[in-house]
């Protein structure tokens, strides 16, 4: 997995180069028909230590940004949205018993749920890791100065 | 032979018959409470107290390994003392079973002990250990209790294929045990062994553990059992017992065969109610399917006869049979009575615990009421955190109208003793703004209630949902 990087602060924040991402600083990335969902860098280490991880069940009809799981962390229930419309069809399971897996490594075991999109074209609109890392970038520092 | 005559006669003494023949005797009847083994039944014998002792036992051990040295105190072989652990499971039960004498005593209650059998609805035959007596009663109470369900597989009856009764007093912790069935006495047994580092398997044929309780915070318990190492298999049909060193238990899933091995075979598949040998067939009472039909009064179909307990089916638990016990006796003494089971606080002494009372959300969709639901994570409540027990949260179910409580759900430490709070506001129907505004003492444990009914009102001061990009 290859990423581009920038820093805020004594933070480096991650985006992997082939994935996509929405505004909400969610990723999404392509496997044949599904598409895969997680969390960002910058997300996970904006919310902290995630304890539990809810997820919405395989067979779930989601709309764009419809919640497709909630992260309780010690600060707050994160709802996560989805990024595009469709069905869950597979669930990470492994998040069971590790939730830890979104913050350790949140572009790949850390992964939430795969949907089968309602329409594949959804998933090109997003944006690429080069579009979204400035505007992440300067959520960051905005967080930065709270 | 003796023959003498009481105003009620209470056939069985455990939670349901003693506290009847108590609560009798306080309404100033005379009263005869037969029982064949020891006062306090199943609960106070073999049941609620025994495993609650060496829950205490296995719970201070587990957090004298994994939670001592985070809080400071270092403790660098903590060592099991089964014989000690036995002894103090028995000291416990001896001692609440002299209070109940002790109590039937001073109430007066006439304490036969032998194995009563009905001659007729007004009368019993009562066989001791030196004689033989016969009772007559107007007013009879049947509190017999259940008994363990059996296993039908080949196998089951190779010793070491267990109750709960024997896991109790087992000779040693076990390496390996299984256990069949997942609902609360098998969940139990599985937190206790393993806490006490047995390896633990625990085989269930239903998709979930503890059937009835809340969907979401059952699944969470189970992801919690199995982090805790605990090994839970769902989904499964157990299909015989191999009598090998250990023991074999084969069972089955949509994948194939598999086998587990385990020192003992816990089965905990259920509890039957006692009836058999007791007269009781004899007598035309009406049944429901193997449990004695009764109304809301206790009364069966047969005038001057009532049941109550575990012998009636339903709730199992030793309050319920208690609370049906007084109900019983103040009907059999001529004050109307009926038992009410909106608020019966139903607990599973799991690590972490479960407890609950009132509707679920599935329970209140199925009766399509309109709900919100209100909930607050242990992590975010300061006494939890310095307990170091964060796992678990405290849910509530409310009309989505009028915000009256319907449910309470509590996952998390101590969630037996918060429930009452649950139970109170249910009974009473108090809704959730009254008990967000409650003021409660800070830091302590229920102060997670008072969030979670804030949370039904939008007002939850110390957690946040947060949509993420919203
Ligand atoms: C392992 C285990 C753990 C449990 N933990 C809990 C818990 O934590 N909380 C809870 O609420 N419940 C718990 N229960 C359930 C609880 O023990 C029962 O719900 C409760 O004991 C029922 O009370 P009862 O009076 O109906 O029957 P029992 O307690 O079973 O009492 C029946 C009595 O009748 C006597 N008897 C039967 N037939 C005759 C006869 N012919 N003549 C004379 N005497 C007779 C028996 O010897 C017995 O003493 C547990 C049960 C088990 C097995």
């Amino acid at each position: 997995m290859e990423f581009l990087e920038t820093s805020v602060d004594k933070f480096v924040f991650r985006v992997a180069r082939d994935y996509r991402y929405n505004d909400a600083d969610v990723w999404a990335k392509r496997e044949g028909a599904r598409v895969r969902i997680g969390l960002t860098d910058f997300l996970q280490q904006k919310s902290g230590d995630v304890a539990f991880v809810n997820l919405k069940e395989i067979g779930t009809e989601l709309g764009v940004n419809d919640e497709l799981a909630a992260l309780e962390t010690i600060k707050v229930d994160l709802v996560i949205p989805a990024p595009l419309a469709g069905k869950i069809v597979a669930v990470n399971d492994a998040l069971a018993d590790h939730p830890e897996l979104v913050n350790s490594d949140c572009y790949g075991a850390g992964w939430l749920v795969e949907i089968e999109p309602a329409n594949i074209a959804d998933y090109d609109a997003l944006l690429d890791a080069e579009t979204y890392l400035p505007q992440m970038q300067a959520r960051a520092e905005l967080e930065r100065e709270k | 032979m003796t023959m003498e005559t009481f105003d009620l006669a209470i056939l069985g003494g455990g939670p349901g018959g003693y506290v009847a023949a108590l609560h009798a005797a306080q309404l100033g009847a005379r009263v005869v409470l037969i029982e064949k083994a020891r006062v306090g039944g199943t609960c106070l014998n073999v049941g609620c107290i025994p495993t609650k002792a060496l829950h205490a036992s296995a719970e201070f051990y587990r957090d004298a390994r994994v939670k001592s040295a985070a809080l400071g105190v270092d403790i660098p072989n903590a060592v099991v003392n089964w014989a000690q652990m036995q002894k103090h499971k028995q000291d416990t039960v001896d001692q609440l079973v002299r209070g109940v004498e002790q109590l039937l005593s001073a109430k007066k209650v006439t304490l036969w002990r032998g194995e009563g059998r009905f001659l007729s609805p007004h009368r019993l035959q009562v066989v001791g250990a030196s004689e033989t007596r016969q009772v007559e009663a107007p007013r009879i109470i049947i509190a017999t209790g259940a008994a363990s369900a059996a296993l039908p597989v080949p196998g089951a009856n190779f010793s070491g294929v267990i109750t709960s009764t024997e896991a109790l007093s087992l000779e040693r912790v076990p390496e390996k045990l299984v256990i069949v069935g997942a609902g609360v006495i098998g969940i139990e047994f599985a937190s206790l062994y393993r806490a006490l580092g047995a390896q633990v398997t625990v085989l269930e044929m239903l998709p979930r553990i503890l059937v009835g309780t809340d969907e979401e915070l059952a699944r969470r318990l189970l992801q919690l059992l199995r982090r805790a190492g605990i090994d839970i298999q769902l989904n499964v049909q157990v299909l015989a017992i191999e009598e090998s060193q250990p023991l074999t238990v084969r069972y089955s899933d949509a994948k194939g065969e598999h086998t587990a091995p385990g020192d003992y075979v816990l089965v905990a598949t259920g509890r039957v109610p006692v009836t058999r040998g007791t007269g009781i067939d004899t007598l035309g009472i009406a049944m429901n399917r193997r449990a004695i039909a009764v109304n809301e009064r206790m009364e069966t179909n047969v005038e001057g006869v009532y049941a109550i307990g575990d012998v009636i089916g339903g709730w199992m638990l030793a309050h319920v049979a208690s609370a049906e016990g007084k109900v019983a006796a103040e009907n059999a003494l001529g004050k109307a009575g009926a038992i009410d089971y909106r608020a019966v606080p139903n607990c599973v002494y799991s690590m972490p615990e479960l407890a609950s009372v009132g509707m679920t959300e599935a329970d209140a969709r199925a009766a399509q009421i309109p709900i919100k639901v209100g909930k607050f994570p242990f992590s975010a409540n300061a006494r939890a955190l310095s307990f170091r027990e964060t796992d678990g949260l405290v849910k509530i179910v409310a009309h989505a109208e009028t915000d009256v409580i319907l449910g309470m759900h509590i996952l998390g430490p101590r969630a037996t003793d918060l429930i009452a709070e649950g139970a109170l506001a249910v009974q009473a129907g108090v809704n959730a703004r009254e008990v967000g505004h409650l003021i409660h003492a800070h830091p302590t444990l229920p102060e997670a209630v008072m969030e979670a009914a804030l949370d039904v009102t939008g007002e939850m001061i110390h957690y946040q949902r947060v949509r993420v990009g919203a």
